[in-house]
C-alpha cells in the first residue's frame, strides 16, 4: 500500500519531469537557454505555497472538485495500468479528461476560460483515434486487458511490429496531449492559458500534478500496449525518448488554428477507422 | 462469465431484465453519478462578456426558475447516463441514450439566447434521427439473434451480428452528440450554467464509451 502511494508519487514527479524535458528540448531546438529541466516540478511546489482564491463569478463546487476529479481519474488510472486492467477503462479515462478540460473552462466564468473549455469539446476527434488503437490490438491480442496483453507479447514479439498503424495513432493521441503541440488549441497563449487561466494557487499545483501523472501513465500505457514487458529502468528510458520526439515535432511545428486542429485529426480518424475496418475484414 | 468491461462484480436482476456491473461499467457509473451530484450541490457560474471594441463587461446572471428547471434537466440526464452505462438489455440502452439526447436539449432549453435555441433545435434534430438508427439497430439484432440481452449476446453463441447492424448503433449513439455530429451542439455550450451544461457533454461521452463496450461484445 505505502509502496504503491511511493510510486504514485514518483509518477507525478517523473511525469512532471519529463514534461520539463519537453520544454527543455523544445527550447534547445529553438536556439534558446530554456528553462531547467526540473521547472515544472518547481512550478507545482510554487503553486502549492501561492495565495489560492476562488474568482467572485466562478461555480464554486464545480470550480474545486474538478481539481479533484482530475487527480482522481488520473490517479485510477494509473492504478488500472500497473494491475493490468482493462484497455477500455484507460480509454475512458482518457476521453473523460475532457470533461474535466471543460469543467475546468466553464466553471470560472471568465471568457478565456471558457474558450478554452469549448476548444476541447470541438476536438473531440481527437480521441476517436485511441479507439482505433484499442480496435486494433484486440483484433490480435483477443484481449482488453492490458496484463494479457503484455503476457502475449512475451510470446508473439512487440505488438508495435504487427499493428504499427495503432502505435501511430495513440502515438499521435498522445502527442495531441503534449503542451506546445500542434493540437494544443485549448490552452493557446491567444486565449491566455485557455482552460486553465483562472485556476491558481493550490488548485493549480493540483492541475499540475494531475497533467504529470496524465503523461506518466498515457506514456507507460503506450510502452506496455505495444512494447511489451520491459524492466523498469528501460521503461523510463523509453519515456524520455518518445518525450523528445514529441518535442522535436512540437518545435517544428506552429500551434494550428482550431478549424484546422480539428480538420487534420478528423481525417487522421477516417484513415485510422478505414485501417481497424481492413483488420476486421482481413486482419 | 466475462465481457469486454471485465468480470461481472455483480448482477442486479429485475425479471428478465439484468443490470451489470463491470470494473468498467461500474467506473462509468461512479463518473455519472459524481457529475449528479455535483450538478445537484452546484450553483451556476456567473458567465463575463467583454463588450468588444470598449473596457466594459457584462456578467449574465440565470434567475431562479431557469435554474430550477435546467437542474431538472441536468439530474434528469444523469440518470438517464447512469441507467445507459449499466444496463444489460440493449433496447434499454437505446432507450436511455434517446432520453440524454432529449435532457440534453431541456437542459439549455430555458437558455434566453437565439445561438443557444438554433445550436439545440439543430442538435434536436440530429439527435431524433438518429434515434431511427438506434432502435433499427437494435431491432436487427433481436432479428438476428433473438434476444436483447447483453450478457447472452457477449457469451459469443449466437449468430453473428452483421457489421452494418454494428454501424447503424454506433452512428445512432454518435447521432447523440458525438464527433462529428457535436458539430450541431457546440453552440449549446455558449449557455451559462457550467454544472449543467458539462452534463450534456459529459452524458453524451459516457453513452459513447459504453456503446463501445456493448458493439466489441455483439
Amino acid at each position: 500500500m505505502i509502496g504503491d502511494l511511493l510510486y504514485l508519487i514518483f509518477a507525478m514527479i517523473f511525469g512532471l519531469l519529463l514534461l520539463g524535458i519537453h520544454r527543455k528540448v523544445i527550447a534547445r531546438i529553438q536556439r534558446r537557454p530554456g528553462p531547467p529541466v526540473w521547472q515544472e516540478i518547481l512550478h507545482a511546489l510554487k503553486f502549492s505555497f501561492k495565495s489560492t482564491w476562488i474568482p467572485q463569478t466562478a461555480s464554486d463546487t464545480l470550480f474545486v472538485s474538478v481539481v479533484l476529479i482530475a487527480i482522481g481519474i488520473w490517479t485510477a488510472a494509473f492504478f488500472v495500468v500497473l494491475a493490468g486492467g482493462n484497455l477500455l477503462i484507460i480509454f475512458g479515462i482518457y476521453m473523460l479528461h475532457k470533461i474535466v478540460e471543460h469543467g475546468f473552462g466553464l466553471s470560472s466564468g471568465s471568457p478565456y476560460g471558457k474558450f478554452g473549455g469549448v476548444r476541447s469539446v470541438i476536438s473531440a476527434a481527437s480521441e476517436i483515434p485511441l479507439f482505433v488503437s484499442v480496435a486494433a490490438v484486440v483484433i490480435f491480442t483477443g484481449s482488453l486487458e492490458i496484463g494479457d496483453i503484455v503476457a502475449w507479447q512475451e510470446q508473439a514479439g512487440p505488438l508495435i511490429l504487427a499493428v504499427f498503424p495503432a502505435a501511430l495513432a495513440m502515438y499521435v493521441v498522445i502527442l495531441s496531449k503534449f503542451p506546445f503541440s500542434p493540437f494544443s488549441i485549448v490552452e493557446s497563449k491567444e486565449i491566455v492559458s485557455g482552460y486553465k487561466t483562472e485556476h491558481f494557487g493550490v488548485w493549480r499545483a493540483g492541475l499540475e500534478a494531475c497533467n504529470g501523472l496524465k503523461t506518466y501513465v498515457l506514456l507507460l500505457t503506450f510502452i506496455a500496449v505495444f512494447f511489451g514487458p520491459l524492466p523498469f529502468l528501460l521503461i523510463l528510458l523509453a519515456m524520455i525518448l518518445i518525450t523528445v520526439s514529441i518535442s522535436f515535432i512540437c518545435a517544428f511545428s506552429p500551434m494550428l488554428s482550431p478549424f484546422d486542429s480539428v480538420t487534420i485529426q478528423t481525417l487522421f480518424t477516417g484513415l485510422m477507422l478505414i485501417y481497424v475496418v481492413y483488420l476486421g475484414v482481413y486482419g | 462469465m466475462t465481457t469486454a468491461g471485465g468480470t461481472p462484480l455483480f448482477l442486479l436482476e429485475f425479471g428478465d431484465i439484468v443490470i451489470s456491473f463491470t470494473p468498467y461499467t461500474t467506473s462509468l457509473f461512479i463518473l455519472a453519478l459524481v457529475f449528479t451530484l455535483l450538478v445537484i450541490a452546484s450553483r451556476p457560474e456567473r458567465q463575463l462578456d467583454i463588450a468588444f471594441g470598449t473596457d466594459a463587461y457584462m456578467t449574465k446572471e440565470i434567475s431562479l426558475s431557469e435554474m430550477r428547471f435546467r437542474r431538472f434537466m441536468a439530474i434528469a440526464c444523469g440518470l438517464a447516463s447512469m441507467g445507459a452505462v449499466v444496463t444489460g438489455d440493449l433496447f434499454d440502452f437505446c432507450l436511455f441514450t434517446a432520453l440524454v439526447g432529449i435532457c440534453n436539449v431541456g437542459i439549455v432549453a430555458a437558455v434566453k439566447s437565439r445561438h443557444v435555441q438554433n445550436a439545440a433545435y439543430q442538435y434536436g434534430l440530429v439527435a431524433l434521427a438518429a434515434t431511427v438508427l438506434l432502435f433499427g439497430g437494435s431491432a436487427m439484432v433481436a432479428a438476428t439473434t433473438g434476444t436483447l440481452s447483453l450478457p447472452i449476446l457477449a457469451t459469443g453463441t449466437l449468430p453473428a451480428v452483421p457489421l452494418a447492424v454494428k454501424a447503424f448503433i454506433v452512428i445512432g449513439v454518435m447521432g447523440e452528440g458525438m464527433a462529428p455530429f457535436y458539430a450541431a451542439k457546440a453552440e449549446m455550450f455558449r449557455a451559462p450554467g457550467a454544472p449543467y451544461v458539462i452534463m450534456c457533454s459529459l452524458s453524451s461521452l459516457l453513452i459513447f464509451l459504453r456503446v463501445i463496450e456493448v458493439v466489441v461484445q455483439l
